[in-house]
């Protein structure tokens, strides 16, 4: 607009010096490429890495995976026995811990997102929630222990069930809470505008502009918990016989696992690897189903 | 009411608002309406009425108070803490603004169109349904009538009538915006109140809007904020001027942008500032 006197090619103002700018991109092109070489490098070494760990466990686990693994259960040592108890008590305690944690952690988070927000209380809940996602999960068996397994007289499928729960809980917190906070305001005005009363608004807007996100948080959750161990070891501990009840002590795969993964028995080990990959491959299928089920919904 | 109407039907488009027009009897009266957004004063002093079935635009630079004022009339500064309003906001003999209105009610009443088209993550149908279902229970027949009914005064049916059970997110952002006004209708308030619904879409789009609006004012006291003083001008029967909090000047269309009284109206008005 000012360039009054401006001929073509020639811009006014200061001078440009072409060849300083010409070095300066060559630097720019060079930074680039060694960043991008970078990037890759660091994508593969945890690629190799989670490819091999894949590979381990479809090799020694795939190698041991016979029919008799889902129908009897741990027995001693060279006696053929299978991992029907550990399968069945993990996905007992792993449902069950989910769905006693699950809508305890959506409540809280909701209670965070929408409602406490920076107050206080909200504050201190916030803090005590993330404290908890990090506290060593072998902590969270001994509390339960303390209150469900010493006052009840023993080990049991529902203090395992509870010790998973209280892991899940901090997850489905914290996930929920971000997957709130995501939600733009003009849609939440958008439902208030209509005359939607608060809790309206959250169940039947947020939750459902939200629903992805918090279903990945648990997900999440029940990923972590189908293969924690510690806290089982001072809960449910393990349990050959009486499948499926709650009030005795209760087998579950990261247990046995860690029992039969370093005992001098070869076929212990086999099983141990079977069990491992069962896990993975229970993880792997619930992740799967429920984004089928999630875009289906869309 | 309805006289008033056949009067200002009998003018006609925008030749009506261009000469005197009539302003109908009083729909919103706003008197002494003071807001703050914690200590800061954002609106000062204000007295504006709103006509009966007729559009009332609010012009004004960036920050002046007018989609304040359009959010107090609906009480959405209720959900934001250190938001509050004082004076008299009289609407059928009741203060909007007393802290005893019930406000999901006054919200059916009172409907808003906001400036980004917000559709909810569900179907067309369902997106419609939702405010109805809210202050409403209707049978499936009676809800499926409302929902074509909404949506043809829209100006949305023909557009979607095929596509009712598909996502309300697969619209474009024009077909977006007519849902949300579909929405806004479907609850049968008596007033709507649009913040820049336009500003977020094409030409096309806009000439659209603008011609529902047109045609809505039949049926519904209309208040619209907007940057486009042309919107306004082809919009509006009356338009009011704010600047810095205050409302300046209020007109009907026709001399408010022919004939401003004030000096600050006719600078913004004639593109000096704002």
């Amino acid at each position: 607009m000012s360039a009054t006197t401006a001929t073509a090619g020639s811009v006014p103002g200061p001078a440009k010096n072409q060849k300083i700018s010409l070095a300066l991109g060559r630097r720019r092109h060079r930074t680039n490429l060694i960043i991008k070489a970078l990037c890759v490098l660091a994508t593969l070494i945890g690629l190799v890495l989670l490819a091999s760990i894949l590979l381990t466990l479809i090799y020694l686990g795939g190698s041991g995976l016979t029919l008799n693994v889902f129908t009897s259960v741990t027995k001693p040592p060279g006696s053929n026995g299978g991992l029907l108890n550990a399968i069945l008590g993990t996905l007992i305690q792993t449902s069950v811990g989910t769905l006693i944690g699950t809508p305890i952690g959506l409540m809280v988070g909701t209670y965070l997102a929408e409602y406490g927000r920076h107050s206080t209380l909200a504050n201190s809940i916030r803090f005590v929630s993330d404290v908890l996602l990090s506290a060593p999960s072998i902590l969270i068996g001994l509390f339960i222990y303390e209150i469900c397994v010493e006052p009840f007289g023993g080990f049991s499928g529902v203090a395992g069930c509870l010790a998973l729960a209280v892991i899940v809980i901090p997850i489905v917190v914290r996930t929920t809470e971000d997957m709130l906070q995501l939600i733009p305001p003009s849609l939440r005005e958008a439902a208030v505008a209509l005359g939607a009363p608060k809790w309206k608004m959250i169940v039947l807007i947020c939750y459902r502009a939200a629903k992805d996100g918090i279903a990945t948080g648990v997900l999440l959750a029940v990923a972590r918990i189908a293969g924690e161990t510690a806290p089982l070891l001072f809960t449910s501990l393990g349990n050959s016989s009486a499948l499926g009840s709650m009030t005795t002590p209760m087998s579950s795969l990261p247990v046995t696992i860690y029992q039969y993964a370093g005992s001098a028995f070869q076929d212990w080990v086999q099983l141990a690897w079977v069990g491992a990959l069962l896990i993975t491959i229970g993880v792997l299928a619930t992740n799967i189903l429920a984004r089928f089920a999630l875009r289906g919904g869309r | 009411m309805s006289e008033a109407q056949g009067q200002q039907g009998s003018f006609g488009g925008v030749r009506a608002r261009a000469t005197g027009v009539t302003m109908n009897e009083t729909r919103i009266a706003i008197r002494d309406l003071d807001f703050f957004y914690g200590s800061n004063r954002a609106l000062k002093n204000i007295k504006l009425d709103f006509p009966d079935k007729q559009v009332t635009g609010m012009i004004g630079p960036s920050g002046c108070g007018k989609s304040t004022l359009l959010r107090v009339l609906n009480r959405m500064y209720d959900l934001y803490p250190g938001q509050r309003a004082t004076g008299q906001v009289m609407m059928d003999g009741e203060n909007i603004i007393d802290p005893s209105m019930d406000l999901n009610s006054l919200r059916a009443r009172i409907g808003m169109v906001f400036q980004k088209p917000t559709p909810f993550p569900m179907t067309i149908y369902e997106n419609i349904a939702f405010g109805v279902k809210l202050h409403e229970k209707l049978s499936k027949a009676e809800m499926d009538e409302r929902v074509e009914w909404s949506l043809t005064r829209g100006a949305l049916w023909e557009e979607v009538k095929d596509r009712l059970n598909s996502s309300a997110m697969g619209l474009s952002g024009g077909q977006q915006q007519r849902l949300c006004i579909a929405r806004t209708i479907a609850v049968r308030p008596e007033v709507i109140l649009f913040d820049e619904p336009t500003s977020a879409l094409d030409p096309i789009s806009t000439l659209k809007i603008e011609e529902l609006i047109d045609e809505l004012k039949h049926d519904f006291t209309i208040a619209i904020v907007t940057h486009n003083m042309q919107q306004a001008a082809r919009c509006a029967d009356q338009v009011a001027f704010f600047y810095l909090g205050e409302m300046v000047e209020v007109a009907p269309a026709g001399q408010m942008f022919t004939a401003p009284r004030e000096k600050r109206t006719q600078e913004y008005i004639t593109g000096r500032f704002g």
